[in-house]
């Protein structure tokens, strides 16, 4: 029997080892290329190759350029604008590379020999914290001490107002806790789950070959197990897609509502 | 797998996503990749594509616009030869109904003077029949006394005198 290890895949190993580098309050700190980097590395490279050979000016697009258009009208129409509104354009960068560099990485991680960055919790973490820290800035700069608007609900009791601004001040501190834990969730899951129907497709299967009678059985499980794999496989094609979307939608809640404060949201 | 720390994670059953000792490089790492990222899509990528939408949705905008002068300037040709159209028909109409009346009057004139040249003859017939019978109703009278001579004379067998005949005519038929 082959050993079931669904959490093999999610270590992390050195590919090219550097030496340790200090730093003045930490201590040192390992900057070595281990196969999580390598990843992004390489999704960071796809994108730009991508966005090399899309970013062409043709009034008549091609194929590359029609699906950066494409990209970028999504984001443009549905997220920044869509959700934002007309102040939303100066947001699109920043929801365009969350948006592509979570895809990228969640496709990645779908790969055969793939390793799948963002059931990292240190990165998830990392970008959620970004996110949020995005939006706090963008919400001090926007409207300066006004930004504690936002957790006063107006037009009701003082008392029953700082019974909710508690509730407002909690779901607003949590979000990057929740931003980081849907996409790490997710991510881990699927890949677990997959990992788990694939080796059953080799263990029932070995165990079916091993003899006849009740054997048998396995080979059937085995075929079952497989489907299952194509089609757990397929969903998380789907989830990548999504959970990415649901990032970057979340970016742009977060933003209309500091953006926008002074509208009455 | 030859590290000895994620190994342990592993073997203890735990996530290796929970490793400490992996988290500041990955961090590190991302923070950069991400930032080259973005200065590279904000900078360079996302200008170029918007900037091609745009002009492309100018270059349409253009052509429609163009499209549309074209269509109005035809357009207004279509009305202004429509007006020259109907400027010829009525000047045409004008002319047919000129040489009509024209020709109307000159067809009143000579009937006119037709009619004044019948008139005329009529007048002189009418005279002369006015005369005619003038003259005949003056040989009446002669043709009366005369008649009744003769009938006095067969009759009596004497002579009366026209005189007296016509004296007693005149008497009988007041003329």
């Amino acid at each position: 029997m082959a050993a079931i290890e669904p959490m093999e895949q999610f270590l992390i190993h050195k590919v090219v080892d550097f030496p340790l580098i200090p730093v003045p309050v930490l201590g040192h700190i390992d900057l070595s290329i281990t196969n999580s980097v390598l990843f992004m590395l390489i999704a960071a490279g796809l994108l730009c190759l991508f966005f090399v050979a899309a970013a062409k000016r043709e009034l008549v697009p091609g194929r590359m350029q029609a699906v950066a258009e494409m990209l970028y009208g999504m984001v443009d129409n549905v997220l920044t604008g869509g959700i934002i509104g007309d102040r939303g354009r100066p947001f699109l960068p920043i929801v365009f590379t969350l948006f592509m560099l979570i895809a990228i990485l969640n496709l990645l991680g779908l790969t055969p020999g793939g390793f799948t960055v963002t059931s990292q919790l240190a990165i998830t973490g990392t970008l959620a914290v970004m996110t949020f820290l995005i939006v706090l800035a963008v919400g001090f700069a926007r409207n300066g001490l006004g930004f504690f608007k936002l957790f006063w609900p107006a037009g009701m009791h003082p008392a029953m107002s700082a019974f909710l601004m508690i509730i407002e001040l909690i779901s607003f501190l949590i979000r990057p806790f929740t931003l980081a834990l849907r996409l790490f969730g997710n991510m881990l899951g699927g890949h677990v789950v997959v990992y788990i129907f694939a080796a059953f497709v080799v263990n029932l299967a070995i165990f079916g070959l091993n003899g006849f009678g009740l054997n048998t059985l396995g080979l059937l499980g085995s075929g079952l197990s497989f489907a299952m794999v194509l089609a757990l496989t397929a969903l998380d094609l789907v989830i990548a897609i999504i959970q990415a979307f649901v990032w970057a939608a979340l970016t742009c809640v977060y933003l209309n509502e500091v953006v926008n404060l002074d509208h009455g949201h | 797998m030859a590290d000895p720390t994620t190994e342990a994670a592993a073997s203890s059953g735990g996530l290796p996503q929970f490793d400490l000792a992996q988290w500041p490089g990955q961090i590190v790492w991302l923070l950069i990749i991400f930032g080259v990222l973005y200065f590279v899509f904000s900078r360079v990528f996302l200008p170029a594509v918007s900037s091609t939408i745009d002009a492309r949705e100018d270059k349409i905008s253009g052509d429609i616009g163009d499209a549309r002068r074209a269509r109005d300037a035809a357009r207004a040709d279509l009305d202004a030869a429509a007006g020259e159209l109907a400027q010829a028909r009525a000047r045409a109409q004008k002319v047919a109904m000129d040489a009509q009346s024209e020709a109307k009057a000159a067809a009143l004139a000579r009937q006119a003077v037709e009619e004044a040249k019948l008139a005329e003859t009529l007048a002189v017939a009418e005279a002369r029949i006015a005369a005619a019978r003038a003259e005949a109703m003056g040989h009446v009278r002669t043709i009366a006394v005369e008649t009744a001579q003769a009938m006095i004379h067969r009759l009596t067998g004497a002579e009366a005198s026209s005189a007296e005949v016509e004296r007693a005519i005149s008497q009988a038929v007041p003329s």
